[in-house]
């Protein structure tokens, strides 16, 4: 048993040393899982503006993407009394009761990608749905200067944001360039790149004037892509959206990809440590501010959502570098 | 030599020696993280820790005894899912947000109903068809998701009463309520388990069920109503998870699986059936809650809190083996 306990002790010790001393003020963020490169890139984020403002700041990422284990957590920070609590939700339903609770012993809280949550004193966003569409609606139009048509792929037809997405870009492919005119539907075809792939063929055959595919949904482009490739329409057809920068860095350079948007998570974290500081010194976020890593601010008072467009562009210059980030 | 087989036998019969074990090391713990955290001690942590443990607390016990049968029940969180999609779903018949208390009873009843159908179905085929447990439980929880999934279209049933909060997050006397729910069913289990015929019978099946056959007890009963039971307290823990979640989701709590099944070998049941007691795991229980939460505390990696657990588990079960048993005794005689 002795042998045992020392066992014990000295593991204990060890992680004892990761505790740090008091700050003025203490956060914690809960994201929705640990280890994975998305997150990774928030903590330095997080990290990074935390040694700037003289706070101190963890993130915790469960280790699976379970909502109890987030409420947990979440619980545990109550109990450490920390200052501010941020979150990035795997389930904004089950959250809303231990955020209340948070919310109850005084703590700010604060979070991203959760706008339907109530139990928040500010949710934020980098990427509003509107902008995030336009944006890639803008990238298509400057590359096709004459007419002709394009194609919009989406994750599925039942994914909200991607088809938000969509709306927004179909609208203002409408309004600003009335000689592309769009292909059918969209096709609910972008989380699989087989899929992505076989559609793309088959709408480059039957539309000899095809020159696009906007495609919402991390495989969508890559698939499009793989299709351009093989039918060498490599610079007649443009094929550009959100994806993995790593996944998709040779096709960038290879030209078969255009490019596309994302928003960068270490700047989120940046900007988790940034306003929750200013909540918990009492400042307010008004119309108009210009709070470091949002810009100037619009925010919606009555939902509690601060949304902004940092969009990333993944391009040529961009991709290697976010490619080794692991992103 | 018989001051060591007296010893011995000491040691494995006694629970006594199992308890004390878990004992020091719960105390070693607590010192440890009230040391590196002047946060562990106080209220509001050891709170937190009793609102946390209860949920783990109820599917452990559900996987206690099964495993006590010498068989395991691998869907317990997705008969919990299920039990909580039927409490959800009878509330939301009653107006959601709106629905009285007696909605709340009927759905708490209908979704305890579900739980043992789904384990006495388990029990069936494990004790009448001879299946094995693994294969017959890893089947249910695969059609449970499946079902579940297909119901809720993978999406979650949010919006309850009020009146839910309190259990999931009320205290009494300041303690918190779900705790108190838990102490009462591992009293219950611990007295079904140890007191009545039916637990001896549990116990029998598990050390050898053929045996037991023969000495007239009717082991595939017994199987059956274990599994049932097991079902009955996942639905309890399924009716919990909706009260601090306050939404149900097919996959709430999926992360537990597995931490059951090493809070129960932490206390000392047997993985092949026939020994252990609910007290120790209980104990185990909340080792590992001061180990998560101090973990927590102390801001350590989640991913160093899973491999510490894991590791608890390996020196758990070398500390227990035979062989480093005599030889401590062989080293800590005073003869030689």
């Amino acid at each position: 048993m002795k042998k045992f306990t020392g066992l014990v002790s000295a593991l204990a010790l060890t992680v004892g040393f990761a505790s740090a001393s008091f700050a003025e003020t203490s956060m914690g963020i809960v994201v929705k899982i640990g280890g994975i490169p998305w997150f990774n890139a928030m903590e330095d984020g997080i990290k990074r503006r935390a040694d700037e403002l003289g706070v101190e700041a963890e993130m915790i990422g469960p280790v699976s993407a379970d909502p109890a284990l987030q409420v947990q957590a979440i619980e545990d920070l109550i109990a450490k009394g920390v200052d501010v609590i941020g979150v990035v939700p795997n389930d904004e339903a089950a959250l809303e009761p231990v955020l209340k609770k948070a919310r109850d012993a005084g703590i700010v809280v604060i979070s991203h990608e959760g706008p339907g949550l109530e139990n928040v004193d500010w949710n934020f966003e980098l990427a509003s749905a509107d902008g995030f569409g336009e944006a890639h609606a803008q990238l298509l139009s400057d590359k096709v200067s004459e007419g002709g048509k394009y194609a919009v792929y989406v994750g599925s037809l039942t994914v909200p944001l991607h088809n938000a997405w969509a709306d927004a870009a179909i609208a203002w492919m409408k309004e600003n360039r009335p000689d592309l005119e769009i292909v059918g539907d969209r096709y609910g075809v972008a989380e699989n790149v087989d899929d992505s792939r076989s559609t793309a063929l088959d709408l480059i055959a039957a539309n000899p004037d095809l020159k696009g595919f906007l495609a919402f949904g991390s495989q969508g482009p890559i698939g499009a892509g793989r299709a351009v490739e093989e039918r060498r329409k490599t610079g007649d057809i443009h094929v550009m959206g959100p994806f993995s920068p790593g996944q998709g860095r040779k096709m960038i350079h290879s030209g078969v990809l255009t490019g596309g948007y994302m928003w960068n998570p270490a700047q989120a974290g940046e900007v988790f440590v940034t306003l929750g500081n200013m909540l918990a010194n009492g400042e307010t976020v008004e119309a108009g501010a210009d709070i470091p890593g949002l810009g100037v601010v619009n925010p919606d008072v009555e939902a509690r959502d601060i949304i902004t467009d940092n969009l990333l562009e993944i391009n040529k210059d961009t991709v290697d570098e976010l490619a080794e980030k692991g992103l | 030599m018989t001051a060591l087989t007296k010893r011995l036998s000491q040691l494995k019969s006694g629970a006594g020696g199992e308890n004390a074990g878990l004992l020091v090391m719960l105390a070693v713990l607590v010192l440890v993280f009230s040391i590196a955290s002047p946060r562990f001690l106080t209220g509001a942590n050891l709170g937190s820790m009793g609102f946390q443990m209860p949920l783990l607390g109820l599917l452990t016990l559900a996987m206690l005894a099964p495993i006590l049968s010498g068989g395991l029940n691998l869907a317990i969180v997705y008969t919990a899912n299920i039990c909580g999609l039927t409490l959800a779903w009878t509330i939301m018949q009653f107006g959601g947000a709106e629905a009285g208390i007696g909605a709340f009873i009927l759905g708490g009843v209908l979704a305890m109903i579900v739980g043992a159908i789904a384990g006495a179905v388990m029990g069936a085929v494990v004790a009448y068809v001879g299946a094995h447990p693994i294969l017959v439980s890893l089947a249910m929880m695969i059609f449970l998701r499946g079902l579940g999934e297909f119901l809720t279209r993978g999406g979650d049933i949010s919006g309850f009463p009020d009146y839910m909060r309190v259990l999931g997050h009320g205290e009494l006397a300041g303690i918190p309520v779900p705790l108190i729910l838990f102490g009462l069913i591992a009293f219950g289990w611990h007295v079904l388990l140890r007191r009545t015929p039916h637990g001896f019978s549990v116990y029998m099946t598990g050390s050898n069920m053929k045996a037991t056959e023969y000495a007239g007890l009717n082991a595939k009963r017994t199987l059956v109503l274990i599994y049932t039971l097991s079902g009955l307290l996942c639905a309890i823990a399924g009716i919990l998870m909706a009260a601090r979640f306050n939404s149900v989701r097919v996959g709430h709590g999926e992360a537990m699986l597995l931490i059951t099944v090493l809070a129960c070998f932490l206390g000392g049941i047997d993985p092949f059936g026939g020994h252990g007691r609910v007290a120790p795991v209980i104990l185990a229980l909340i080792i590992l809650q001061v180990l998560s939460s101090g973990l927590n505390l102390i801001g350590a990696n989640q991913h160093l809190a899973t491999a510490v657990w894991g590791l608890f588990l390996i020196a758990v079960m070398v500390l227990r083996s035979d062989q480093i048993r005599q030889m401590v005794n062989f080293f800590s005689r005073k003869d030689i």
